[in-house]
């Protein structure tokens, strides 16, 4: 089975990154085989609709599960059609992570747990 | 008829905006058209649009706004992910045997219909807004566009104004505060922009701001000072370190803001400003010939 994790880096020493749609990597873990590999957030920069470019990104590469920080309404609603798995309020090392997510302790959502541009840094207003 | 102003090409489009929002742009636009008499007169400020408490227009004609929205053919087993990759505003999320769809998101630009496999992304028109237009007195030609609640096309309805900018003599244009795309939209095509600050931090800054659109647009302009007397003198400073013209300072008076708050003019309250925005429109007219 394959989990995106969003990621600050490259490695399995990296954090979590807390914004799903506006992180810079993400780790594609495969628990079957404990091989990993990286890609670039290339939505991380989308004016708008970050989290449901990345969203369609992460369900196309054949992941059966998300592991995030915060997950808003748009993202959301693309990884729940595709039956995506969603765990979010994930802090610490994607490596901590990822053996938490294998021994079954992290809680799945089932709802968006921030509004719309969390991620975006600001702003807002009148566009 | 006498058609008081004349641009190079026969009409002259003035802008009036701000930067900061409540300076008093609706107020100087407004009471231009009222001392002046003979305009056409449109407010742009489509989210907020409030100028019609003022001129008192009588709206003869509504016209709906509309952009063109996609939905896709899914049941054709069509793969839609050139649709997805085109759309510079993520709107479409193309997945395996579903495409979601964002509506608050699209531009309704029709990209992912050139772009998709032919004859299964089809178009449906979509309200954003509308448009009231008819005559105020004393002879002022008056359009505003107003946006749909929860609707994003801002320039959608805007663009939908500038159709309706036709007639020679004076066009003036009430511009939504900012900086951003709607303002932008509301001052590209004017020979002048006047833009209405107070003398605070906060209208100093985005005085500059706008400032530094207009420079890009090489658009001429001059300042007016609403509130004079309040604050300090920081934006008098910089107009003048900068050569830009004061055009009016408007006094911080609370019987102007009685008049406002009843949708009465400025002239209402005191007929000498009707000469000074005359002279104000005379002066631009003069630099522009220049």
């Amino acid at each position: 089975m394959i989990v995106a994790i969003s990621s600050s880096g490259t490695s399995l020493d990296s954090n979590v990154d807390q914004r799903f749609g506006r992180c810079p990597y993400f780790i594609f873990y495969n628990t079957d085989n404990d091989n990993f590999e990286f890609a670039e957030n290339e939505s991380r920069q989308a004016m708008g609709g970050a989290g449901i470019q990345t969203g369609q990104m992460i369900a196309n590469k054949g992941a059966k599960a998300v592991i995030t920080g915060n997950v808003g309404p748009n993202a959301f609603r693309v990884l729940a059609s595709t039956n995506l798995k969603v765990y979010s309020g994930i802090t610490g090392s994607i490596r901590d992570a990822v053996e938490k997510f294998k021994k079954g302790e992290l809680k799945e959502i089932s709802g968006p747990d921030v509004g719309s541009h969390f991620g975006s840094g600001g702003g807002g207003g009148r566009w | 008829m006498e058609v008081v102003a004349e641009g190079v090409d026969g009409k002259l489009i003035i802008s009036v905006a701000s930067g900061k929002g409540g300076t008093g742009k609706t107020t100087v636009a407004s009471n231009l058209a009222l001392s002046v008499g003979y305009c056409q007169f449109l407010d742009y400020d489509v989210e907020a649009p409030n100028s019609n408490f003022f001129l008192k227009p009588e709206i003869k004609h509504v016209q709906k706004v509309t952009i063109k929205h996609p939905y896709f053919l899914t049941e054709t087993g069509a793969d839609f992910s050139a649709c997805a990759d085109f759309c510079h505003y993520n709107a479409i999320a193309a997945l395996k045997d579903e495409v979601i769809f964002f509506p608050e998101l699209c531009h309704g630009c029709g990209g992912c219909k050139l772009v998709g496999p032919k004859g299964t992304v089809r178009e449906k028109d979509v309200v954003v807004g509308e448009i009231r237009k008819g005559p105020a007195k004393p002879n002022i030609d008056f359009s505003m566009g107003d946006l749909k609640p929860g609707s994003m096309r801002t320039t959608s309805v805007q663009n939908a104004l500038d159709k309706l900018i036709t007639k020679d003599g004076l066009v003036i244009i009430d511009s939504p505060p900012g900086t951003s795309c709607a303002m932008v939209f509301a001052v590209k095509d004017c020979d002048y922009c006047i833009l209405v600050t107070e003398p605070t931090p906060y209208g100093l800054n985005d005085l500059e701001l706008s400032v530094g659109v207009l420079e890009k647009l090489n658009k001429p302009f001059g300042v007016i000072i609403n509130r004079d007397g309040i604050g300090d003198n920081k934006v008098e400073e910089y107009c003048n370190k900068n050569y830009i013209q004061i055009l009016a300072k408007i006094p911080n008076d609370r019987e102007i803001a009685k008049y406002y708050s009843r949708g009465d003019s400025l002239i209402d309250y005191d007929s000498s400003w009707k000469k000074k925005f005359e002279n104000i429109l005379k002066g631009i007219e003069k630099e522009l010939q220049t």
